[in-house]
């Protein structure tokens, strides 16, 4: 049995997945994918290169690059920049028709010599793209071409095409391919599994270093690797400030809280100027353990506990009460560390603004659509506020998200339609068949929200009909609690008379 | 000197030809140069074939549903990015029943590897069928080529002429994948001929005057086309088809039967007016609607060509009557301001003399992503001399540009918008504008007022942590006297 779904099962305090379908299937749920249509309308994800990007924009002085057309890095750059309302810079190969023709060497070469010349990055990540995976360019061969002698240049390859997976999975393959480079870079080679959070893990290309004997009795030391998986840079300051306050060394793969949200004070940074630093990324060997708050993006997490003997704990992304609780809980647990008193605090504020709250949100419908992590975490969350999630929905095609989702609808008794690897024409058409209240999802799905009539509360990615995209925070008992007065809000502006409440 | 190399392109001589400084003395062919491929690692700001094609031109339609031949990327980038509106007006005076249909779907093939390995034909045609299925009143189908489906070499136009007559509609296959050509202007092209090949000539009018023309490259960016089209009725002037704000599929069936084509955006559309040209006889005018001026004498020059001269005139008046006050407000706030201008190509023409004559600003930069020689001599005949003029600027170019020209305002896009920011430099976008529509009289006025807006932001004054203050014996008092209270506190 693949090793993700072991997991899973191990995980989810003793429902199987039989189960899970079984019991789905008997209270007649809807389970959709692609399976009913051929077409595509209005896509619910985005293609590989840009969760890839979005994973190098958080290594201080890395440069990303795609190996494609321009329109692909200029896309992208499009779609980052309305986003996070940062500059935000993407170098491409600029693949022509003659250059499509005789393979995209010359042009790679080119790049990578224009980059290092021109903005003297300290790493530059090359993505693929559709056009390079179909001439079948081998960017490994080609990029050790480049740097001739020159190793400890790190270059990193990563395999993103379109035609697979999603942003998700190209979040996931960068955060691998900059782990298993760095640690290793002259030995390791990026393997070519396709989808990380599908398959088993098993890779026999790599050198299995714990037998190497330098490896052996080797001491970890106090850090925690910690991978937060495609949040907003509010989220991951969240988490390291947490951490902080928790008073536990961490290394953050990867840290965008100041790149993609940085202050204006007269300088310009074409290279991230915070960020996890690559001396960060290299010593995660050393760690004493890695904390993944994103089954959809633990590839790196394996390569370490396989590799290193860097021990994995897959937890759930922090949003709500009970998935804090664990975060802390573990965060004490791995670090040593006593929960302070101001987290407890914190805990306690939640706490008492959700029972506040419970009249006004119980039993009311709500559409949750996004990256898959972000929809599990805030289906939970709004699961604990009593309200009732009945359309979950999520462009990536994922086992894990579906099955979670699954567990949830046990735990609480609800009936929920859940999404995977649809698109918006389907969350549409659920949205208006289940009477929803409230959605919660990115711009994408805006329209749906004033036609129908429903209120919407932005979040995920990408926000850009609205400001402040990085500071959407849903992490944590402090940000939380934020959320939970926007959402109560809401609910009252749109469903309760205007200064009645609370009758005498 | 006329071309310059910049510190920062050190390591890429290569760039020196790019940028021109205007020298009176210069013939007039000297201008950088253009239309050319993009060094591979230099940050560009430019795009692809696709993005050109759907993304400027067929975009706008509203009534064809548009299927994107690719794996999932290129449709989801291709949806919701461009801000041209529609209204459900159809020429027969009927409504098309689904509002901004053209902002609101996109379809596309899905792609996966499988499809590459063995064709995505199949997959095509089976999505034209849906998309025919999901939206049957959509009047036409339009499928785009991208990379991976031009690579694989799937025969669109057999799958389309096949549809076409199963469904009884229009199905267009375009095919500019990504990468054909250095910029997005090859899609302009394609989307030009494909439109004009298939469609021009295939369809009649519901009814003709003898004042019907073409509004050719006019694609309605935030309302421009809604600012324009009362110009021309009150003029007496029957906007026939729009290529292709606010179009409907038809109304590029029957371009042929204008009287006159009107060229509004000259790099994207002269192609197709030219082809109606030769082909049909219809002649064309090349129009300019940015600022006062050009647009009073374009639409004098419209109105001599239909004997509608009295009629241009009041127009002319009414609007310069309304817009006066507010013109003389800005000019005085915006007097010398420095300017910078960077648009994909030909804004590059259209406002440096509004705004040095109606506003009074210096442009003291200007730059494109994708014009070709011909916006280059009329960019190079519109400026002043020393005015820096840049084909296709890197991030760092753009930079110092900043440093070395010190202009107070950078006109461009979103990808530009935040690096202007960072540099304290304000930026107002001229691709899908801040609060538009900006074309014609009352546009520019819009225009002005975000302009004046963004460099009299108060912020701009607030930068600084704190303003220095000079030490005087009576704050140093000041201060010893708080520190006495809180100790004693």
């Amino acid at each position: 049995m693949p090793k993700s779904e072991k997991n899973f099962q191990e995980g989810c305090g003793g429902f199987f997945i039989k189960d899970v379908e079984n019991s789905l299937s008997q209270k007649g749920m809807f389970l959709s994918s692609t399976d009913k249509k051929f077409a595509v309308i209005n896509p619910a994800r985005m293609c590989q290169p840009l969760g890839a990007v979005q994973a190098l924009l958080g290594v201080k002085g890395a440069m990303p690059l795609i190996h494609g057309s321009q329109g692909c890095s200029t896309y992208m750059r499009f779609q980052l920049c309305r986003h996070f309302r940062e500059p935000i810079n993407i170098s491409s190969t600029s693949m022509s028709e003659s250059t499509v023709v005789y393979g995209g060497e010359k042009n790679l070469i080119k790049a990578l010599d224009t980059i290092t010349r021109q903005y003297e990055p300290e790493l530059i990540g090359v993505t693929s793209s559709c056009l390079t995976e179909t001439i079948g360019d081998d960017m490994d061969l080609i990029i050790r071409n480049f740097l001739k002698d020159n190793n400890d240049f790190p270059v990193i390859p990563i395999s993103t095409p379109s035609y697979a997976g999603s942003h998700v999975e190209g979040y996931n393959h960068a955060l691998r391919a900059l782990v298993e480079k760095l640690v290793n870079p002259t030995s390791v080679h990026y393997s070519e599994e396709k989808s990380t959070f599908e398959s088993s893990y098993i890779d026999n290309k790599l050198n299995n270093l714990r037998r190497d004997p330098k490896y052996v009795n080797k001491n970890y030391n106090v850090k925690i690797n910690l991978i937060t998986g495609l949040i907003s840079p509010s989220d991951v300051f969240t988490i390291k400030d947490l951490l902080q306050e928790m008073e536990l060394e961490s290394i953050i793969l990867t840290d965008t809280s100041q790149s993609l949200h940085s202050p204006l004070n007269g300088e310009i940074n074409f290279l991230p100027s915070q960020g996890t630093t690559i001396a960060q990324i290299k010593d995660t060997i050393n760690s004493r353990g890695t904390i993944c708050l994103s089954r959809h993006a633990d590839s790196a997490g394996v390569f370490l506990e396989k590799n290193f003997g860097v021990k994995l704990i897959n937890i759930p992304l922090p949003v709500g009460l009970s998935a804090t609780d664990q975060f802390v809980e573990t965060l004490s647990a791995v670090g040593n560390k006593e929960i302070p008193e101001n987290i407890k605090l914190e805990r306690g504020q939640l706490l008492d603004a959700m029972v506040d709250a419970h009249a006004y949100n119980y039993k009311r419908r709500v559409a949750i659509y996004g990256e898959p992590d972000m929809v599990i975490g805030l289906t939970r969350f709004l699961s604990e506020l009593g309200m009732h999630p009945v359309v979950v929905c999520t462009g990536t095609q994922s086992n894990i998200f579906r099955d979670e989702i699954g567990v949830m609808a046990l735990e609480y008794g609800h009936d929920i339609h859940i999404i995977s690897g649809g698109d918006l024409y389907d969350l549409q058409q659920k949205i208006v068949e289940e009477d929803v209240e409230l959605l919660l999802g990115n711009s994408y799905s805006a329209r749906i929200a004033s036609e129908k009539n429903i209120p919407l509360i932005r979040v995920g990615f990408p926000v850009f009909d609205r400001i402040g995209a990085q500071r959407i925070n849903i992490t944590g008992y402090r940000a939380g609690l934020n959320f939970l007065d926007k959402v109560t809000n809401t609910i009252m502006e749109r469903y309760y008379d205007p200064g009645i409440q609370e009758k005498i | 000197m006329p071309h310059d190399l910049f510190e920062v392109d050190k390591s890429i001589p290569e760039r020196k030809k790019h940028i021109y400084i205007k020298d009176n003395a210069d013939p007039a062919q000297e201008i950088p140069s253009c239309n050319t491929k993009t060094i591979p690692g230099c940050m560009t700001e430019r795009g692809c074939a696709f993005a050109g094609l759907k993304g400027v031109i067929t975009g706008a339609v509203k009534d064809a549903a548009h299927v994107v031949h690719s794996p999932v990327g290129c449709t989801a980038y291709g949806y919701g990015t461009k801000r041209y509106p529609t209204t459900s007006d159809m020429p027969d005076g009927g409504k098309f029943p689904l509002e901004n249909f053209n902002l609101k779907y996109i379809m596309g093939t899905d792609l996966k590897e499988s499809d590459v390995v063995f064709g995505g034909m199949k997959k095509l045609r089976q999505s034209i069928l849906e998309a025919a299925k999901e939206f049957p009143e959509a009047n036409a189908i339009y499928a785009y080529a991208t990379c991976t489906t031009g690579l694989i070499g799937d025969d669109m136009d057999g799958v389309v002429k096949e549809l076409s007559e199963e469904l009884g509609k229009d199905v267009v296959a375009f095919n500019a994948p990504g990468f054909s050509g250095p910029t997005q202007s090859k899609g302009h092209h394609v989307g030009n001929h494909t439109l004009f090949q298939h469609l021009v000539g295939t369809k009649e009018p519901p009814e003709t005057t003898p004042y019907d023309v073409n509004l050719i490259g006019e694609y309605n960016i935030d309302g421009d086309l809604w600012i324009l089209k009362p110009y021309f009725k009150e003029m007496g002037i029957n906007i026939l088809s729009t290529f292709t704000g606010d179009c409907c599929h038809d109304e590029i069936c029957w371009m042929h039967r204008a009287k006159l084509s009107l060229v509004r955006c000259q790099r994207s559309a002269t192609y197709i007016a030219d082809l109606i040209e030769k082909e049909y006889g219809v002649p064309y005018m090349k129009v300019d609607f940015f600022g006062p001026t050009y647009c009073a004498e374009n639409l004098r020059a419209i109105g001599k060509h239909f004997g509608l001269e009295d009629k241009a005139e009041e127009v002319i008046k009414d609007r310069m009557d309304k817009i006066k006050p507010d013109l003389e407000f800005y000019k005085e706030k915006l007097q010398g301001k420095k300017v910078w201008v960077f648009s994909g190509g030909p804004k590059n023409w259209h406002l440096p003399r509004p705004l040095e004559e109606c506003l009074g600003m210096e442009v003291v930069a200007v730059s494109t992503m994708f014009e070709h020689e011909d916006g280059y001599e009329k960019i190079k005949e519109r400026v002043k001399e020393d005015t820096v003029i840049v084909d296709d600027p890197n991030s760092l170019e753009m930079e110092e540009i900043v440093e070395k020209y010190q202009p107070d305002i950078m006109l461009s896009g979103v990808k530009e918008k935040y690096l202007a920011h960072k540099l304290q430099l304000p930026c107002v976008l001229i691709h899908s504008y801040e609060n538009g529509p900006y074309i014609g009289f009352e546009g520019f006025i819009n225009l002005a007022k975000d302009i004046y807006a963004a460099i009299y932001n108060p912020v701009w004054d607030m930068v600084e942590f704190q303003e220095e203050v000079e030490e005087t014996p009576e704050l140093n008092e000041e201060i010893n006297q708080s520190e006495n209270i809180k100790l004693k506190a």
